[in-house]
């Protein structure tokens, strides 16, 4: 499967990758819509950690051997064989947090915005390239084939 | 892998009927339809692709998940969304689902599992997953002519009393308030159990009474402060919270609770009654089998039994609290998981080793989240002198966070309000993370991957698999 990979030294601390997650992930893919106006808002799936200059931005892992499905009481979060692509299935998820509980790189968060569901990095698997990854002006982040 | 066989044929079939009609005979034999079993299940067909499965369940459903059964009662998610495999499973990995299937007993020298139904079972491996059962207190229960049953007894002859384990139950209870229009509820138990269903009827627009035992909720992960913070939540929503105490006598009329006793005299008037004051392994009908059990099944670290190919997972099971180093029973949903996937793993041929685990929830009651790992509710203390606990609360905002370390290890945690991040705190403890250098920043709201040590930060961000 594809898996991002994370450089700290290259990390710039700019955090356009979770301008482009949050945008890619709003209802109406504008950057301005996005920030102001969509209803309900969306959040980053990536986050960019910072103190003094260093930085970087971590998102999903999709762990070989997931904690987050595992913990799972709704049957929500799975880990598609196929593609290898840990998914949260937005209908499925009620909202009791157990993924976050045990998700070793705190990168799921709680979506309060819309419908109280668990948020989370999807590889932008509908994508040529994570938005992340193709918008980093540093190539902090890379995607590869492993 | 081919299993050893006792039909010598049975590859390959899902069920090969021998002997005479009521004899069912399969490689792989589950009891137990819940998160161990099915996870099990899973596994073994990951690694044996052929060979029969069947999981048998006593119930009439196919899969649901039972943490979600308050979900449920509080109207949010219909009986047909309870599911937490997709109903094309059973199909697609090949299991035979055998619903209402009772086991009453284990005959393990013939390899034989009998049902109530008049079933048997032949089976060259056996996974017990079958959970546990609520624990019913002894209490007397008196009608108006003075007549005493003990609860036990009562529990099938007077209306209004209900355990809170199974959909089934769930769905009597919403009946019950239905049918007789009831408008003051009770919970016996202030654990995780009690509090989802305290809130679930809240939702329904019933009064509340909590009755617990301990001073405090979920006393066995909460501190005082905590507790303190989520009773004034559900004192502000309207119910009453009786801590500290327990019910002595229940009192009916027309055979049904209409009032009962705390242990301070006070008579409450209350037209339902839901017990919740927690769970044991339930291994009754395993009694005559051969397998060894102390306060639930005991496993080695493959989850094999006392007996060579029975195996055993989930809430039946006594496990290994890699915190304290003693073995005890650990009823939540991401251990029974984790167990089953080891058990089916080992049954099918892949020598894997349980590691143990530690008692964890996360819940949210009210609108507010809360998480608790570990050895939580523990406090620096004469006994406890080689304990670092760091708290922060801010009572504005509803937040509390606590962080327990014992000898430079995390070995608990408590948030309230933010818990966003929560699983580091997770990894930390599983990891067995030396985070001396953290110091009070472990506390704080923006504790992050960036604080820790830079070996373990190394491990997580650019760990194996995942360096440029």
């Amino acid at each position: 499967m594809k898996k991002i990979f994370i450089d700290e030294q290259y990390c710039i601390g700019c955090r356009l990758c979770e301008i482009y997650c949050q945008v890619k992930h709003s209802k109406s893919k504008k950057i301005l819509k996005a920030f102001r106006e969509d209803q309900p808002g969306t959040l980053a799936r990536v986050l960019v950690e910072e103190i003094g200059s260093n930085s970087f931005a971590i998102q999903c892992r999709h762990c070989e051997d997931a904690p987050c499905t595992g913990a799972c009481i709704s049957g929500a979060m799975a880990k598609n064989e196929n593609t290898g692509v840990v998914i949260c299935d937005e209908e499925k998820c009620v909202g009791c947090w157990s993924c976050i509980m045990v998700c070793p790189y705190g990168v799921i968060k709680r979506d309060i915005k819309s419908k109280k569901v668990a948020s989370k990095c999807d590889l932008c698997f509908d994508e040529e390239e994570p938005v992340c990854v193709k918008n980093c002006p540093n190539e902090a982040l890379k995607i590869k084939e492993i | 892998m081919k299993a050893f066989s006792a039909s010598g044929s049975a590859k390959g079939m899902n069920i090969k009927m021998v002997k005479n009609k009521n004899i069912l005979n399969t490689d792989y034999l589950i009891i137990g339809n819940s998160a161990a079993g099915l996870s099990a299940a899973e596994n073994i067909r990951k690694n044996d692709k052929n060979s029969p499965i069947t999981v048998l369940t006593k119930e009439k459903y196919s899969n649901y998940s039972k943490p979600l059964t308050t979900y449920y009662l509080a109207g949010r998610l219909e009986p047909g969304n309870l599911y937490f495999k997709k109903s094309n499973f059973y199909e697609e990995n090949n299991i035979d689902l055998k619903t209402n299937q009772n086991v009453v007993s284990i005959k393990s020298s013939d390899n034989l599992a009998i049902t109530e139904q008049g079933n048997q079972y032949l089976y060259n491996k056996l996974l017990i997953a079958s959970g546990g059962r609520p624990i019913i207190p002894e209490i007397r229960v008196i009608d108006k002519t003075g007549k005493t049953l003990s609860l036990d007894e009562a529990m099938s002859s007077v209306k209004g009393i209900f355990t809170l384990t199974t959909l089934d139950d769930a769905i009597m209870i919403r009946k019950y308030i239905n049918e007789y229009s009831i408008k003051t509820a009770s919970i016996l138990g202030g654990g995780l159990i009690g509090l989802k269903a305290a809130e679930a009827l809240l939702g329904l627009h019933l009064n509340i009474n909590i009755v617990e035992l301990s001073d405090k909720l979920l006393s066995a992960s909460f501190d005082e402060t905590a507790s303190g913070i989520l009773i004034e939540a559900i004192k502000k929503s309207g119910s009453s919270i009786y801590c500290g105490q327990t019910i002595e006598e229940i009192y009916t009329e027309n055979n049904s609770i209409n009032s009962f006793k705390l242990s301070n005299g006070r008579k409450i008037p209350s037209d339902l009654l839901i017990l919740a004051v927690g769970v044991l392994p339930d291994t009754g009908y395993l009694k005559n089998s051969g397998i060894k059990t102390d306060a639930g099944i005991i496993t080695d670290s493959r989850m094999k039994t006392s007996i060579d190919n029975i195996y055993a997972a989930g809430d039946i099971v006594k496990s290994h609290d890699v915190l304290s180093g003693s073995d005890k029973n650990m009823a939540i949903w991401p251990i029974a998981v984790k167990q089953g996937e080891v058990a089916g793993s080992n049954m099918s041929g892949i020598d894997t080793a349980y590691p143990g685990g530690f008692l964890m929830n996360s819940v949210e009651i009210l609108g507010m989240p809360m998480i608790s790992l570990g050895q939580s509710s523990i406090e620096y203390d004469d006994k406890n002198k080689d304990l670092k606990v760091y708290k922060s609360h801010d009572t504005d905002r509803k937040i509390y966070r606590k962080i327990v370390v014992r000898q430079n290890r995390a070995v608990g945690a408590i948030l309230i309000g933010a818990i966003e991040r929560a699983g580091i705190y997770w990894g930390l403890i599983n990891n067995n993370v030396d985070v001396s250098e953290i110091g009070e920043n472990i506390v704080k709201e923006d504790f992050g991957l960036i604080q820790l040590p830079a070996d373990y930060r190394k491990h997580l961000v650019v760990g194996e698999g995942i360096e440029v």
